[in-house]
């Protein structure tokens, strides 16, 4: 079926079958490996892409259901080769290790963010709890996404 | 290849389900998805009903608090309503899987999932909550008590649809208290849990009292000796051991991966004598 | 975009390989697909052992878009895979041993059609009694797992004694005797495994694929099929975890198979999750007895372990990793008298092998859970005993091999103490809400580095001035996360001055790279950073000898290499280098440089059995600290605080270095409270995320390291591995932190809940039968 919708804020018009994966479309059809696979289950989160503002895991969603959205992969957070403060703060605060949770953690982050400017450290545990990661023990992506936090707010004030 | 319809209101979704009478519908699909992908259902076509507006959305009345079937289990979390008038659900929400499943699975998915270990279930079984079931002629409304036959099976007739829950203001209950036990602490899968709304006076007597009790039998246990037992005393370690001992009687629970039957009986009790840190 | 900086030993650089990580872009083996695919897959056993009486195909090579069915008879080789034991076929030939056992191999244009296709084999078995433990294997008329093994089902049985065991261990003042078990454990990596592989004209096969191993792979692929290596060509680019479970064949023999059946179409294999929980490698379940001996005063006497360790159904590294536990089963203390017995037994149980803290997180718990039982026996401050037994540079460890290099646990032991969370552990303890018991536990642990005596611990750098100017340093060693190559970065920065933007990194391809073993065994950045070091140093001397000619300098000593150019000190004169690189021959701009790490010269008269992997010469140290609550009504634990003191040499980046401690007290967590592989007669019962249960962000708490430097000469600037020791501790601190909280006795793992609460019950009862 045909199937029109944003994807890192370009239309895209695909044709895809109607049960075909999300995170298949986008990695074996769209190239855009950026966005993993764990478990395929929804157990592990490394899958997560935002719909609109909304953290959502690829594996559990079907092609018809993107018909109309407005989907954002890892490949769309920099732009102009600027890494979003995210990133930089993924990057710089030690969170990347193996990296394959990595995509995952950024989406689920960023929508929580966007939500919670001010988190404290318990909270963005409590918001990254759906995303597993083997190698960090997950302080150092606290960290990132605490300093990430600072940043952002930093500039709204600025 | 299976056909995916999206409806995006009531007729266009009765439409389908005429046209597809045996194809399986999914709101969130954190449940019906995992079971088509390792092969235990393999439906011809899935009705996906995360478009119908209609069905998602919590609405007030006077004495009671209507939740869309589709609203997403993040969307009640947040939502002030149920943080006003049911507290014990709004917990019972914030400990479901991980803030990812939660912005995906549904109310009515929960419901109709029909799990024993369904973390909304013990909250609306004490808050007497009813669901709303539809076809493309009838409505009919159960208590979710009711609803439920046993694991995985409930009275949802073929063609029916759950269209909404239904939950009655209690504004007699001054405490709202859930405990799940699981393997993790987030994202995990109870393995015994138990909520719990009282009145309780300033003298310390309980008055109405309701407990419902998740993952220790096919459905929600509930215990009218507990709740007997508990209402008019005064609440103590002693009163709860007592009740404890009851409610640790009457249970039969299974041995599963995630416990045996012994622990979860001992544990069900257990999760009583918690209530004592509100004297 | 940060600004260029040199990257230096010392500093807190951040991962070379983070941005593309963080952007998406890095390629992972995973993400390689490729026009015209083709998707592999397997047919597994789905028993536990079995004969292979007939394994019918005809219905899935007749489904449309099949390419073709394999089974054994269509291997061309030896059909044998293991790195030690060469006794795991790539497809089964006359029987099956474990549930994952591959059967048949199915490749087919897309992976619903392999899915169909796969069911549709069937297997026609001739069921065979099976081996489900350790008791099982040990019964002398037990069916053999391996025929053809001659020692039946004991796949390597060991001895590791000094002094006098049997004399002075029964005149000790205090004899403590106890078992310990622990569970099978995944590795849990999210990129499960996978490659993708095609034949090229030549015939040769090039793979791509999430290795530890590249350079082994070849040797494998080459001996069960057939094929010389020289033909196979492995690229290993970064992965997605490995922890020991990417250490040996995975899809690789099975993926170059099918790429000889693919007519030069591309073949891509990955796992999914349940296939690695079912094919995949464990770490080793294990049985530990131990007797322990001491003084009044707390001096360690004499110990007696029998070890037995459960390897599954094939040996892939069974014996050495119960080598290297037997190694450490005396912990990082002082006793003269040991006799430390080993038993590797085959099974019908998923295969064990490498994983993080290899054989050592077993006996951990047990050597520290002794010297907690000893304590409270002999009425002694846990710690102090633990100070005072500590093993010293000069000391003979349980192995009787004298410690000649840094030896760092007493330093870790004493930052330990004075650190509040020791110091008034009585008042936190005292705090505890109610229906919750505070426990404060500690452990003393250790972990070996290197392959050991018997196999050269070799790496091979090569580093090269581009013809842009810029340096490439070609890494042997897979980096699957640990950070090794950003360790390279800062060498070659170090070394030759150059900024970050202006170093490249080559990650393992076996045509373009040099063999430098196993990203395994705390080694990597020792072994291989040692061999970069002497090529970096070689290159630098070359391009500043060569730049001597152009800037008419008549001695070295007045040049200096600076970023992108040499400068003549005394004339100001510089020669940008690329313009350097393109005066030079593509040969005169590569310098390469091989480094064995050195081994234990005074080998002890014992451990004989062990061909390779013993002893070993090099140890990294920790303390930890674990400071617990356990609810008295559901038995959960909860860890409010953890501390660890880690000396591992010099830290050469204290990012990547705290990144190992957090990453390895996670997996230790995760080992202590939740995990286990839960088996009925071989048969996996938990085989996804779901239900084997992995740490999340709000079961681990907020982790402090301290790192207790010691300078460590043989080492890169000083460095020893970093990457195990923290695995081994959290199981026996928090274990111990348990047992101080609820008075209880754990000797079990994971310390679930239940099995806590039952233990609770279990003490009350007696007690309440005490007092009567």
């Amino acid at each position: 079926m045909k199937i029109t919708f944003v994807l890192n804020g370009i239309k895209k018009e695909i044709d895809a079958a109607p049960d075909r994966r999300v995170v298949d479309i986008l990695r074996e059809d769209l190239g855009l490996t950026g966005t993993k696979e764990g478990c395929g289950a929804g157990e592990c989160g490394a899958c997560t892409i935002l719909v609109g503002d909304e953290p959502r895991l690829s594996c559990l969603m079907l092609a018809a259901q993107l018909e109309g959205l407005n989907i954002t992969t890892v490949e769309g957070l920099s732009k102009d080769g600027e890494l979003h403060t995210l990133q930089q703060a993924f990057a710089g605060s030690g969170a990347v290790q193996c990296g394959f949770c990595t995509p995952g953690m950024l989406m689920t982050a960023l929508a929580f963010l966007k939500k919670n400017p001010h988190p404290d450290r318990a909270a963005i545990r409590e918001a990254l709890s759906g995303n597993l990661c083997r190698c960090t023990g997950y302080q150092k992506i606290i960290d990132a996404v605490e300093t990430a936090a600072r940043t952002l707010s930093g500039k709204e004030n600025s | 290849m299976r056909s995916v319809y999206l409806p995006g209101n009531w007729t266009e979704l009765w439409e389908y389900l005429a046209r597809n009478p045996r194809a399986l519908l999914y709101a969130g699909g954190t449940d019906l998805l995992l079971k088509v992908r390792t092969g235990k259902v393999d439906p011809v076509a899935l009705i996906c009903l995360e478009r119908i507006e209609e069905m998602k959305g919590v609405t007030e009345s006077a004495d009671a608090i209507r939740l869309g079937a589709c609203t997403t289990l993040a969307v009640l979390l947040d939502h002030p309503l149920l943080q006003k008038h049911f507290p014990v659900l709004i917990k019972a929400l914030r400990e479901l899987g991980s803030p990812l499943i939660r912005r995906m699975g549904t109310i009515g998915g929960n419901i109709c999932n029909a799990s024993p270990a369904g973390d909304t279930l013990p909250p609306l079984y004490i808050l007497g909550a009813e669901v709303e079931l539809k076809t493309g002629s009838t409505l009919r409304t159960l208590p979710v008590s009711g609803f439920i036959r046993g694991p995985g099976l409930t009275q949802l007739q073929p063609g029916e649809i759950m269209s909404a829950v239904v939950l009655k203001k209690q504004p007699d209950y001054n405490i709202s208290h859930f405990e799940k036990v699981g393997l993790r602490k987030a994202l995990a899968c109870s393995v015994v849990s138990m909520a719990a709304v009282l009145t309780l006076s300033p003298d310390g007597i309980i008055g109405k009292t309701r407990l419902a009790w998740g993952s220790i039998g096919p459905t929600i246990v509930t215990s009218p000796d507990v709740e007997d037992l508990l209402t008019g005393k005064k609440l103590t370690p002693e009163v709860l051991q007592a009740a404890a001992g009851i409610i640790r009687q009457e249970l039969s629970p299974l041995d599963d991966l995630r416990a045996e039957a012994d622990y979860r009986r001992d544990v069900a009790g257990n999760l009583l004598l918690r209530l004592a840190d509100y004297r | 975009m940060p600004r260029p900086y040199i990257p230096e030993i010392g500093n807190a650089t951040p991962r070379a390989d983070a941005a593309a990580k963080v952007t998406g872009a890095e390629k992972y083996a995973a993400d390689y697909y490729g026009e015209n695919l083709l998707w592999a897959g397997v047919k597994r056993a789905g028993i536990p052992h079995g004969l292979i009486r007939a394994v019918h195909t005809e219905k899935a090579k007749n489904l449309p878009g099949v390419v073709a069915v394999l089974t054994a008879r269509d291997v061309p080789g030896t059909n044998r895979q293991g790195i030690v034991h060469k006794d795991q076929p790539v497809l089964a030939d006359s029987k099956v041993r474990h549930c994952g056992d591959a059967v048949a191999l199915v490749l087919a244009e897309d992976k619903d059609t392999l899915r169909n296709a796969v069911s549709l084999i069937e297997i026609d078995f001739e069921p065979l009694p099976g081996i489900f433990g350790i008791d099982d294997a040990l019964q002398p008329d037990a069916p053999a797992v391996h025929e053809e093994h001659k020692g039946g089902n004991v796949l390597l049985q060991a001895t590791i004694a000094a002094g006098n065991v049997k004399e002075t261990l029964p005149e000790c003042a205090v004899v403590l005797e106890e078992n310990f078990t622990v569970p099978f454990q995944a590795h849990a990596f999210i990129e499960t495994e996978n490659g993708i592989a095609w034949q090229e004209p030549s015939g040769n096969i090039v793979m791509v694929v999430s290795t530890q191993a590249p350079f082994r792979d070849r040797f494998e692929i080459g001996h069960a099929l057939g094929i010389p290596i020289n033909n196979i060509r492995i690229i290993g680019p970064y992965l997605g975890g490995g922890f020991g479970g990417k250490d040996g064949a995975t899809v690789q023999c099975l993926l170059a198979l099918a790429a000889m059946h693919a007519g030069g179409r591309r073949v891509k294999m990955w796992w999914n999750r349940e296939e690695n929980f079912v094919a995949g490698y464990k770490r080793h379940a294990a049985r530990l007895h131990y007797r322990l001996g001491a003084k009044t005063d707390g001096t360690l006497e004499a110990l007696h372990c029998r070890l037995y360790y459960d390897t599954g159904a094939y040996a892939h590294l069974g014996g050495e990793v119960m080598a290297l536990g037997m190694e450490h089963a005396g912990g990082p203390y002082r006793i003269p008298h040991t006799l430390i017995e080993g038993w590797c037994l085959y099974t019908n149980n998923p295969v064990a092998g490498a994983m993080r803290g290899f054989g050592v997180a077993q006996v951990s718990f047990a050597f520290e859970r002794m010297m907690d039982l000893l304590a409270a026996k002999l009425n002694i401050d846990p710690i102090e005993l633990r100070i005072k037994n500590a093993l010293q540079r000069g000391d003979k460890n349980c192995a009787g091999v004298v410690l000649t290099q840094s030896t760092g646990i007493a330093a870790c032991l004493e930052e330990i103490k004075k650190h509040p969370l020791w110091q008034d552990r009585a008042a936190w303890k005292s705090q505890a809400q109610s229906f919750k018991k505070r426990g404060v536990g500690l452990a003393a642990v250790f972990n070996a580095m290197g392959y050991g005596r018997g196999l050269p611990d070799s790496a091979i750098a090569k580093v090269e001035l581009t013809e842009n100017g810029h340096i490439r340093v070609y890494n042997g060693v897979s980096d699957m996360g640990q950070g090794n190559a950003t360790a390279f970065f800062q060498i070659a920065g170090q070394i030759l001055c150059q900024e970050n933007t202006a170093i490249e990194l080559v990650q393992p391809d076996t045509a373009r790279t040099f063999p430098s073993g196993s990203a395994s065994a705390s080694r990597t950045t020792y072994t291989y950073g040692n061999a970069l070091i002497k090529a970096c140093e070689d290159l630098r001397q070359k391009l500043i000898g060569r730049a001597a000619l152009v800037l008419f300098a008549d001695t070295t000593q007045d040049l200096e290499l600076l970023p992108g150019r040499i400068k003549h000190l005394i004339s100001g004169r510089e020669i940008p280098l690329k313009q350097l690189a393109a005066m030079m021959s593509e040969q005169d701009r590569i310098s390469i440089s091989q480094f064995i790490m050195p081994v234990v010269r005074g080998v002890p008269d014992t451990g004989k059995e062990f061909v390779i992997g013993f002893p070993h010469l090099l140890f990294s140290h920790a303390a930890h600290l674990a400071c617990v609550e356990v609810d008295e009504l559901t038995g959960a634990v909860e860890i409010r605080k953890y501390l660890a003191a880690t000396e591992a040499g010099r830290v050469l980046n204290p990012q990547s270095f705290e990144q190992q401690i957090h990453g390895s007290i996670a997996q230790g967590i995760g080992y202590a409270l939740c995990e286990q592989v839960l088996l009925t007669e071989g048969n996996i019962l938990n085989p996804d995320f779901a239900t084997y249960i992995i740490p999340t962000s709000c079961d681990i708490p907020e982790m402090i390291s301290l790192p207790v430097e010691a300078y460590e000469p043989s080492g890169p600037y000083g460095m020893k591995g970093v990457g195990e020791v923290g695995t081994n501790g959290p199981l026996p601190a928090i274990a111990n932190a348990v047992a101080d909280a609820c008075g209880i006795n754990p000797t079990r793992s994971p310390l679930t809940a239940e099995y806590l609460l039952h233990s609770i019950k279990q003490k009350e009862s007696t007690a309440g039968k005490g007092h009567s």
